[in-house]
């Protein structure tokens, strides 16, 4: 058989209006079966005909997931809620700043305006020998053509890699790590809620998905607990361009400080591994230090302690070292 | 190409021992055929039809229009505008949201159409490059202000970025020339024309402003 | 007299097209029963097509059949088809099937059982100079004036590889000026780098799509083409046809930068597919595949010695370049890099080594400045590192070197037409304010650090001895005809005004007729290389001063007198001393059909092209005609230049940079239209941002697969990637060797904004010079934190 790269195959399409209906006909579908929510991700895949479901599931139609509201002293946001409406929520904007800034930083203004919250957690890695098709590990294989010592690897992890070295591409899920979010999810089984660090899986523990979600689970919500309210944030992200690109590195942190030194600190780094790393050290090391910039060196230090480059993507180590000092002095100057 | 490299491993959890050697065949297969590094797709469904159940006839709303068109489950709005309603302004430069020259506007919003199906837009108000313009042909602001720039060089990146001015606008009446910048950052200019573009902007913001 | 047009900012007579979606490129054509080809691309780099079994995809319901290899024109060596049954690189088109709607047509293409014989390839040229090294053709690994050879250098020559030394051996072309031992011995300073120049996809905005259908034995195609007069020519000679059974549409170019000079290759693809099943075929090109067949521009690997005097004077140069070629054809960068070197800094000796290498990766052609945008953002870094070493300041350097009037250059020791370097440098200079933004250079706020970059950039601005053709209609509007194309630069708006200019006529009297060649074009120059806009003021001059002298001539018939008492202006030709004694255009044009012969077109002068032949006379007995070859005097080489000055802010702890300043100033002879020339001087500086910056072409080395083949792993800038305003100045004075003085200018600015970034960059840096492109954010980081850099020596492909 030939390949081509272009002209989705047909499918057939679903539009349920609830949550309940959508789960069952992913459960009657099951592998054959794909969940299209902004769709940026998973029209790319169909359009390379690589990934072929027989029936889609669009969301679009359900409103119980959409939208942001408070919920108990934090917020809940549905996971089919554009980037640009959680970019521009006064809620999310006024005290959980880096959410804000970590959506609004996603790619473009028209793909925010249609990307989710939701599709931007789950999207599979950019690996590019992975999305090029190529029959690795990732793809059911038995091979990283990534990992190899003439591979091209600029864009791929420096921790965290177990065969497959592709990372996670998710700008806010770093934001979500640093806020202690939760992430609800609804199957035919019923619901469950799991802590956004624990959400991402990396290929130790399942090297064909990125997240816990199985086959026929939906992530419905993501909820943000008000622990981290007003917290000092810190968001950055560095990209080849400045548009459209996903990040090299990322950093989102949330520091709350009194009386000169740091009381407490949640970080989160993207771009570095297969999945965001939430850094517990670095947290634990913080608590009771003043956000000084020996402090920030510190942090740097052991941020990256273990990292280990592949062929071209040593840079990813100062980077992200220089990042967390950066997060930790909160600011870039 | 038979020194295929295997990284050292061992079995994942999960994963049996049956399910590498499959692979390891189905790579060493693929090698002199034609498929390459590539894995083979699933066989195509059987029968391409999509079943009888889904109404594939559909009214979009387009330009103020109601249009009935007949489109297939996976067919994406840039191709049905181009290719079934005979709206050509809105251009593919490359089917994958990494351009912006199918930039239309769906509840005033700009979206690329290439990347959108068109069933998900059925109930919504769909603007584009051709529904701008006056009845009696008086040009919308925006266009009138590139018109008077001089905007755009190859122009085939234009009626994308005229539809995300519009939906600055809309929006920010009075952008400053960053928050112009940061709008269109999702339209591609390969000929490099952001400056005179961003001044058509500007000029446009202008107009906009004396009209309303 | 109306008032003259040139040096006004007049908006393309296209534009309301533009801006309404009216306007029509090539992929928005629609033709009764069109029908949709689609493409089977090679997997693999190079291999041989053993088998292909369509039988399947066959007997699919709608489709309509496929086009091989030997179905479509053969080319000998080296030269490249449209369809292959030996593809030499990933994506080369084997095959096309057609069927009635593009899912079927793509559905089928999987369908097609096709198996395919590994063949050696190569990737790095490097690799296939070495002894026993893979070659990206059955037939040699490089070319020169007598055809395609194999070279291969001895062992020792690779000795120095890994240390990051350019192996150097024999090369395919090789010249030498002046005493290069005596201009070294002279030096005070001596600097010598090995530097690695990316190779750079065009991704114009539109892919090369087209759409075909034959009627009455007539091709008709629609397609992409930068000049559509060379185009229809290139087509009808392509497929066997005569010219007047080659109906060719393309009004409006999507961009093409070099890569659709004449069109494409793939053209062939619709109009034979669309011949075969007796259907009209789309052949839509997705961007995935303009990635592969849409040209690229070459990379080098090079070694450069250089000398300079105590105050900067460059004494001598020493350049060796290996360039990556792609597969096919002879593509002369490496060549003209060498020239523009020898320009730009005028050396009292200078030796030329080079060599091209097929590889097995997409073919090559023109990109904007072929050859020049690659030493400068090559070179003017090392210009900043002498001046620093020398303690020379870095306008000074460049003044000092610049060219002048009379400058010489490259191997047959060429002259130019005029070079008005040193004023372009002064207001440059002046206007982005260098004594004060340089006074910035190196300045710390935070972790941002102030670099401030210049770049020098050259290049070929104009050929001559085209054809113009004018028309005056019996409703006294001036028709100017154009063989030229529309991608946007607007010269095919712009040149027409030296014929309106003349005539004095008011541009609402004027129409512009172009892009369709069933509306007699007369025989023009290619839209690329900057020639157009020289040579197409030049011939529509030529013309309008034969349409001048036959309006001259009428009324003298008619009213009396000689010829030369009249004058022309204001849509008449009058009596000097008595404007009312004269005839307007419209009773011209009607005498001049009346008249017949020369006036109405019905006899030509002997020395026009045919094309121009068969234009005129088909339009013959229409008005009253102007039709002349450009015969003016052309002595010496037509250059433009720019000068690009660039800010930029470095993060020391990211590498990120951001470009906050950006002002070109150029001698390119008088301005024609100030905001095209804006657009093209800022234009063409963006896609030299991105050269310098961010546009990455990757391969695995393994494999011989590419990585940025989509948009947002090729990284070509975006709206947030250059500086928020950009300036520009221009000299404007006029070349004497043009009758209206002006030089092209699409090619040099695009140098100008890769060399002012580099040199930025590296003056942000401290001097450093990091001796690549991109200037990637890795790159600039690995060399701040003192870590090994992301890539190998000499790697090429990353």
């Amino acid at each position: 058989m030939a390949v081509i790269r272009d002209m989705i195959p047909s499918f057939e399409l679903f539009q349920p209006a609830s949550v309940d209906e959508a789960v069952d006909i992913l459960a009657r579908y099951g592998d054959r079966s794909w969940v299209l929510a902004g769709g940026l991700d998973s029209l790319d895949w169909f359009k390379d005909r690589i990934k072929r479901p027989e029936a889609v599931v669009e969301l679009g139609a359900i409103d119980e997931i959409r939208g942001i509201r408070a919920s108990g002293d934090g917020l809940e946001i549905g996971a089919a809620t554009s980037l640009t409406e959680v970019a521009r929520s006064p809620q999310v904007r006024e005290r959980f700043g880096v959410l804000a800034q970590a959506a609004a930083e996603v790619a473009t203004p028209q793909i925010r305006n249609q990307g989710t919250l939701g599709g931007n957690l789950i999207q599979d890695t950019r690996c590019w020998y992975y999305r090029g098709g190529w029959p690795c590990y990732r793809a059911g294989g038995n091979i990283c053509y990534a990992g190899t010592p003439r591979s091209m690897n600029r864009e791929h992890c420096v921790t965290g890699a177990s065969r497959c070295v592709a990372v996670n591409g998710s700008d806010t899920a770093p934001a979500l790590i640093a806020l202690g979010a939760q992430m609800m999810i609804r199957g035919r089984g019923g619901d469950r809620v799991v802590a956004a660090e624990d959400f991402f899986v990396g290929p130790a523990i399942d090297i064909t998905r990125m997240t816990v979600l199985e086959p026929g689970e939906l992530l419905t919500h993501v909820r943000i607990p008000g622990s981290w309210a007003g917290a000092r944030f810190y968001w950055e992200k560095v990209r080849d361009r400045k548009s459209w690109d996903w990040a090299l590195v990322s950093v989102a942190a949330a520091i709350v400080e009194s009386g000169g030194r740091i009381e407490r600190a949640r970080l989160a780094v993207n771009g570095v591994a297969p999945t965001p790393v939430r850094l517990r050290d670095v947290e634990r090391l913080l608590a009771g230090l003043p956000a000084d910039a020996g402090t920030a060196d510190a942090a740097g230090e052991l941020a990256t302690r273990g990292f280990r480059p592949l062929r071209h993507n040593d840079y990813k180590i100062p980077l992200t070292r220089n990042l967390v000092r950066r997060a930790v002095r909160g600011t870039a100057a | 190409m038979s020194d295929v490299e295997i990284l050292p491993v061992s079995t994942p959890p999960g994963v049996s021992r049956r399910t590498f050697i499959k692979g390891v065949i189905a790579a060493g297969a693929a090698v002199s055929s034609a498929h390459y590094l590539f894995r083979p797709s699933a066989a195509l469904a059987a029968g391409t039809s999509v079943r009888a159940t889904f109404p594939r006839l559909l009214t979009l709303r387009v330009n103020g229009q109601a249009r009935p068109v007949d489109v297939l489950p996976q067919e994406t709005l840039a191709m049905t505008l181009r290719y079934k309603l005979g709206l050509t302004g809105t251009k593919l430069g490359c089917d994958r949201a990494e351009c912006g020259a199918c930039t239309v506007l769906i509840d005033g919003t700009n979206h690329y159409g290439c990347s959108i199906l068109t069933h998900t837009v059925r109930d919504r108000a769909i603007t584009t490059i051709e529904g701008l313009e006056a009845a009696d042909g008086t040009l919308h602001p925006v266009q009138q202000a590139v018109v008077d720039e001089g905007g755009f060089q190859c122009a085939f990146c234009a009626p994308g970025f005229i539809m995300s001015m519009v939906a600055l606008l809309d929006e920010n009446p009075e952008p400053t020339r960053e928050e112009a910048a940061h709008a269109l950052a999702g339209n591609l200019c390969r000929c490099g024309d952001y400056n005179k573009i961003l001044n058509s902007a500007m000029r446009a913001a202008e107009y906009a402003r004396r009209m309303a | 007299m109306a008032e003259k047009l040139i040096g006004q900012d007049i908006s393309p007579p296209d534009l309301v097209a533009k801006v309404t979606g009216r306007a029509k490129y090539a992929e928005d054509f629609r033709a009764e029963g069109m029908v949709f080809a689609k493409l089977l691309l090679s997997p693999m780099p190079h291999a041989r097509v053993r088998r292909v079994d369509a039988r399947r995809a066959l007997a699919m319901p709608g489709v309509l059949g496929i086009l091989r290899a030997d179905e479509v024109p053969q080319e000998d060596a080296p030269g490249e088809q449209a369809l292959t049954d030996e593809p030499r690189y990933v994506g080369e088109p084997i095959l096309a099937l057609a069927a009635v709607d593009e899912t079927t047509a793509a559905d089928a293409i999987e369908a097609i059982d096709i198996d395919l014989e590994p063949l050696p390839f190569v990737i790095d040229p490097l690799d296939s100079l070495r002894p026993g090294g893979p070659d990206a053709r059955l037939d040699g690994n490089t070319i020169d004036g007598g055809g395609v050879k194999t070279i291969k250098w001895p062992r020792d020559a690779f000795a120095g590889l890994e240390e990051g030394r350019l192996p150097m051996g024999e090369v395919t072309d090789e010249w030498t000026h002046g005493d290069l031992d005596a201009a070294f011995a002279e030096a005070d300073l001596v600097l010598e780098d090995t530097i690695v120049h990316q190779s750079l996809t065009h991704h114009p905005m539109e892919p090369r799509s087209s759409m075909a259908y034959w009627q009455n034995g007539k091709l008709h195609i629609y397609c992409s083409t930068q000049s559509t007069g060379r185009t229809h020519g290139a087509i009808a000679r392509q497929l066997g046809l005569d010219p007047d059974d080659v109906v060719l549409v393309g009004q409006y170019c999507g961009g093409g930068f070099g890569s659709k000079i004449a069109g494409a290759p793939i053209y062939q693809v619709s109009a034979l597919m669309a011949r075969k099943i007796g259907r009209p075929v789309m052949l839509r090109i997705t961007r995935y595949e303009e990635n592969y067949i849409g040209r690229g521009r070459p990379g080098f690997q090079a070694w450069v010695k250089m000398g300079w005097r105590r105050d900067g004077r460059v004494t001598g140069i020493d350049l060796f370049i290996v360039q990556d070629h792609g597969p096919y054809g002879r593509s002369t960068d490496y060549l003209t890099a060498g020239t523009v070197a020898d320009l730009s800094y005028q050396p009292a000796a200078m030796r030329f080594r080079g060599i091209t290498v097929y590889t097995n990766t997409p073919p090559r052609s023109a990109q904007r400045a072929p050859g020049g945008a690659q030493i400068v953002a090559m070179l003017e870094p090392l210009m900043d590192k002498a001046a620093r070493e020398l303690g020379v300041d870095r306008l000074a350097i460049r003044r000092i070197n610049a060219p002048g009037h009379d400058a010489q250059f490259g191997p047959n020791r060429g002259r130019l037409t005029s070079a008005f370097v040193r004023e372009a440098i002064d207001v440059g200079a002046q206007k982005f304010g260098w004594t004060a933004k340089s006074g910035l250079s190196g300045r710390r706020r935070g972790t941002k650090v102030t670099g401030v970059g210049i770049g020098l950039s050259p290049f070929v601005g104009g050929s001559s001895g085209f054809d113009g053709l004018l028309l005056i209609r019996p409703d006294g509007k001036l028709h100017i005809h154009q063989g030229i194309g529309n991608l946007g630069t607007h010269s095919f708006a712009d040149t027409a005004r030296a014929a309106a200019d003349v005539l004095g006529v008011g541009w609402d009297r004027c129409a512009v007729i172009w892009g369709d060649s069933s509306q007699h074009l007369p025989y023009s120059s290619v839209q690329a290389g900057s020639q157009t806009t020289h040579a197409h003021t030049r011939a529509n001059h030529a013309a309008a001063m034969d349409l001048k002298r036959k309006l001259q001539e009428i009324a003298a018939l008619d009213l009396g007198g000689s010829p030369e008492s009249y004058d022309v202006g204001d849509g008449r030709v009058f009596a000097r001393g008595n404007r009312s004694r004269g005839l307007d255009f419209s009773r011209a044009a009607q005498r001049a059909i009346q008249l017949g012969g020369k006036y109405s077109g019905h006899a030509l002068p002997d020395d026009i092209n045919e094309v121009t032949v068969r234009s005129a006379t088909a339009l013959a007995g229409q008005g009253l005609m102007g039709v002349a070859k450009d015969n003016y005097s052309h002595e010496g080489g037509t250059w433009s230049f720019v000068i690009g000055f660039a800010g930029v802010e470095l993060d020391v702890e990211t590498g990120d940079v951001v470009l906050v300043d950006y002002l070109a100033a150029t001698d390119c002879g008088t301005v024609l239209h100030p905001r095209s020339l804006a657009a093209q001087l800022h234009g063409g500086a963006v896609q030299g941002f991105g050269q310098a910056r961010s546009q990455k072409w990757v391969f695995d080395p393994k494999w011989g697969v590419p990585f940025a083949h989509r948009l947002y792993t090729a990284r070509p800038p975006g709206m947030l990637d250059v500086p928020l305003e950009m300036d520009w100045v221009a000299v404007g004075a006029p070349d004497p060797e043009t009758p209206i003085g002006a030089k092209g200018i699409g090619e040099p600015p695009l140098g100008a904004g890769a060399a002012a970034v580099a040199s930025a960059i590296s003056d942000a840096l401290g001097g450093t010079c990091l001796c690549r492109t991109p200037l990637t954010t890795d790159v600039i980081l690995a060399e701040l934190e003192g870590r090994a850099q992301p890539n190998r020596p000499l790697e090429i492909h990353a």
